[in-house]
């Protein structure tokens, strides 16, 4: 064991990526040389617990290896009974995924991943998959709570307000997207109109030079004008000097 | 007041970096979605900022050059090229051309920390710094040189430069889709004048960064980011200059200090997490580029220009030994009048520019800038506490080697035309609420869209825009191309510090609550401009929405 280990045994650092019982432990980002991180390693330790999964296919999977490594992704969270930004976010991922084309599945990997382990069984997922028409690529996900709420967490979705976190619509808004290779991660909300996510994740697979940016990028959706305006009223306004 | 290395120790600033205090330390930790642990100590007060290193230089022109857009490689003034991504322009005779690269660094923070490869204009860390003279036109090619391959990985290597407090046209903003990539150059015209050829609307301290569409966080932090400072003929940048110019402290008694934090993994590695879209926070406490450095100080009075360039920590700056700051600016604007104040509050983006004259001490003094604004996460800052970080020594060590002939003035930059002018002409109001809901941020229950025109003022005219906070997070509301004047602040009239023209504002929570400001729309430009918090995590996050200037 290094030094640099051992440091960060003793600091109670090391057990993160501990959803994953009888994994063989990965050398962290940094241990055993001064070299600067791997990138992709340090995020892998640090937002990629390999907790085991199961898709809506009743397939056993482990979130890093099998779903995330080597891949770009498009994460979100949802359950089947919310009634909140789920079915929209489930649209507009669709829409998505249509627009994408063949490019969905090859290009990109949709996992939505169940808020609600309890209730949200294989074939309750197998079912919403279905009755939603997702076609291939997208997978929902399920699994043990506690490596869900690790997962939740690690990727970002949470309230620093404890009550709001408590809520788990609050975590259905947003679209995690990973390029895990090149190690590069954002987020926007998914309730965004689906071509900004497409757009979005365009800029997650590709690199920068192939990004849709410059007004052909801007005028892909329609000009929109809300302009609301009040009327003047400066009765409330404070005495100026 | 001198500290003996005792002293020090008791203080726990030799040995424990920012965090070891006595007393109700600064809690530096955050909520996050990463378990770094703090970043290794370092040894405070080590490294001195000189001018190269953490002092940039000024950014110098070059001869003129063709501005045509060309698809092959276009050559530089200096040989190099690049596929010349905007133009063709027509700009005045008078106008200074400039070349500055985007390129990697290889940068010490800390002589403790290795090295770290960093991305910066003209690879220096801060950029180097423009100072304009109002009347000359700059027109300034940015290269991208950065590599596409990266072995560190925080930020993309595609760019788009924006001069923040600018008076410039939509296509030279720095819109966050108007990009170019490695290998792309980019052509920013900046005409360099006030609004109106006006003095009360010249500008002051501005600073220039990346607003890359999704990633402008992680550039910034990686160091895409400078300084742009405006002189004209009352502040004219020469002390010795007789009235009517100001004779603030000038030459190398002028000098910008953008404070940021940074965090670094237990090998002392700068990390950055992708995935904290709250607000990335950092441990460690630097000054142009350097962790609480030192800067040697004659016996007389410096201009201090200070950029809060952090992604989302807000800081309250104090003397330590209760020496009071006068305030010269705020944002890009000279005050009406020089303002005395304990402490200055400061929040990402905003600017306070000061005089701090240090001809009482005796040579061999000690004085430190301290913060003593607690933070822990993105949505806002804590209260202050008793146990102040030290940022930056000041070391008394010289007599000036001329009589200090610097001055300031009663009155800095009268307002002619101010809210009372102002208001009988308001045509419009508006409401923004900066909210955050379903995890992520909204301006008026909207996502942002790039289409989306949120406000059509016409130029000219003036409006009357309040900004209010859901949700109790404070925000730093940024609004391109325009100053204005703040009118009120949770009903009450703005504090002092707040009177002057502003480009950022900070709303939320009980003690920012919302900001009514009085914007006067330019004559000179129309066209799209965007608005938006300026905690960039947010702000990558789409807290950003947008007006269309209309004519």
């Amino acid at each position: 064991m290094t030094a640099a280990r051992g440091t960060l045994l003793a600091l109670g650092l090391v057990a993160l990526a501990a959803g994953c019982g009888g994994e063989p432990a990965r050398p962290p980002a940094a241990a055993s040389t001064a070299g600067p991180p791997d990138r992709r390693a340090l995020i892998r330790d640090q937002h990629l617990p390999n907790v085991v999964l199961t898709t809506h296919e009743g397939k056993r999977v482990r979130f890093y290896d099998d779903l995330v490594r080597g891949k770009v992704v498009a994460i979100n969270f949802m359950f089947a009974t919310c009634r909140n930004a789920c079915p929209a976010a489930t649209e507009h991922l669709l829409e998505v995924q249509r627009a994408l084309g063949a490019r969905a599945g090859r290009d990109v990997t949709f996992l939505s991943i169940s808020l609600d382990a309890e209730r949200d069984t294989p074939d309750v997922l197998r079912g919403y998959a279905q009755a939603h028409g997702i076609g291939p690529g997208w997978l929902f996900l399920t699994g043990k709570h506690d490596d869900i709420e690790l997962l939740r967490r690690k990727l970002g979705a949470y309230e620093l307000d404890p009550v709001l976190d408590a809520d788990k619509t609050q975590h259905a808004g947003i679209v995690i997207l990973g390029n895990e290779p090149r190690g590069h991660w954002k987020a926007i909300s998914v309730l965004s109109k689906p071509v900004r996510i497409r757009q979005a994740i365009e800029r997650t697979i590709l690199p920068p030079s192939g990004w849709p940016t410059g007004e052909a990028a801007v005028n892909e959706a329609s000009r929109e004008v809300h302009d609301a305006v009040e009327p003047v009223d400066l009765s409330d306004l404070p005495a100026v000097d | 007041m001198k500290l003996t290395r005792r002293d020090l120790l008791k203080l726990g600033i030799v040995t424990g970096g920012a965090t070891l205090l006595p007393g109700r330390p600064l809690r530096l930790s955050h909520a996050s979605s990463s378990d770094l642990g703090p970043s290794p100590p370092t040894t405070p007060f080590v490294l001195e900022l000189l001018p190269g290193r953490g002092i940039p230089p000024l950014a110098k022109p070059v001869s003129r050059f063709s501005t045509r857009p060309d698809p092959t490689d276009c050559v530089n003034p200096d040989g190099t090229t690049a596929v010349h991504v905007s133009g063709p322009r027509v700009v005045p005779a008078n106008t200074k051309f400039f070349l500055i690269k985007e390129k990697p660094v290889v940068h010490s923070f800390h002589p403790q920390l290795p090295p770290a490869v960093l991305w910066g204009y003209n690879g220096q860390i801060p950029g180097p710094t423009f100072a304009a003279k109002s009347g000359t036109p700059f027109l300034v090619r940015f290269v991208n040189n950065i590599p596409e391959k990266d072995p560190v990985g925080i930020g993309e290597p595609i760019t788009a430069v924006h001069r923040h407090g600018g008076f410039q046209a939509p296509e030279d903003d720095g819109y966050p889709l108007d990009t170019f990539c490695t290998g792309q150059s980019r052509d920013y015209f900046y005409p360099n004048v006030p609004e109106g050829g006006l003095q009360q609307n010249q500008h002051s301290t501005e600073w220039y960064h990346d607003h890359t569409i999704d990633i402008t966080g992680p550039n910034v932090y990686r160091g895409l980011a400078g300084f742009f400072l405006h002189f004209n003929r009352f502040d004219t940048g020469n002390e010795n200059d007789p009235p009517p110019a100001l004779g603030l402290p000038s030459g190398k008694f002028d000098i910008g200090l953008v404070i940021q934090d940074k965090q670094f993994d237990q090998n002392g590695f700068l990390v950055f997490d992708d995935f904290d879209h709250n607000g990335f926070l950092g441990d460690k406490f630097l000054v142009n580029g350097l962790i609480q450095p030192f800067l040697k100080v004659a016996r007389r009075k410096y201009r201090f220009r200070f950029l809060n360039g952090s992604n989302a920590r807000f800081y309250e700056l104090f003397m330590s030994n209760g020496q009071p700051f006068v305030a010269i600016a705020t944002d890009d604007d000279l005050l009406e009048h020089p303002l005395t104040v304990q402490s200055f509050r400061i929040a990402p983006a905003e600017r306070v520019e000061v005089v701090i004259d240090f001809s009482k001490f005796k040579i061999g003094d000690e004085v430190f800038l301290q913060n003593r604004l607690e933070q822990d996460d993105g949505r806002k800052p804590a209260e202050l506490v008793g146990a102040p970080t030290p940022i930056l020594k000041f070391i008394v060590d010289r007599n000036p080697d001329q009589p200090d002939r610097s001055r300031v003035p009663d009155v800095l930059r009268p307002v002619i035309v101010g809210p009372r002018e102002l208001l009988p002409r308001v045509v419009a109001q508006r409401t923004f609420e900066f909210n955050r809901s379903d995890g992520a941020w909204q301006v008026n229950g909207e996502f942002f869209d790039e289409n989306r025109i949120s406000a059509t003022p016409r130029r000219g005219t003036a409006e009357i825009w309040t900004f209010e906070s859901g949700g109790g997070w404070a925000h730093p509301i940024h609004v391109h191309l325009i100053n204005f004047f703040i009118l009120s602040r949770n009903g009450s009239p703005p504090p002092p510090l707040e009177r002057g023209r502003k480009d950022t504002a900070v709303i939320g929570g009980p003690e920012f609550g919302d900001v009514k400001v009085l914007i006067p729309f330019p004559e000179r430009f129309t066209g799209t401009y965007v608005f938006h918090c300026h905690n960039i995590e947010h702000e990558d996050m789409r807290m950003m929405a947008q007006y269309d200037l209309l004519p």
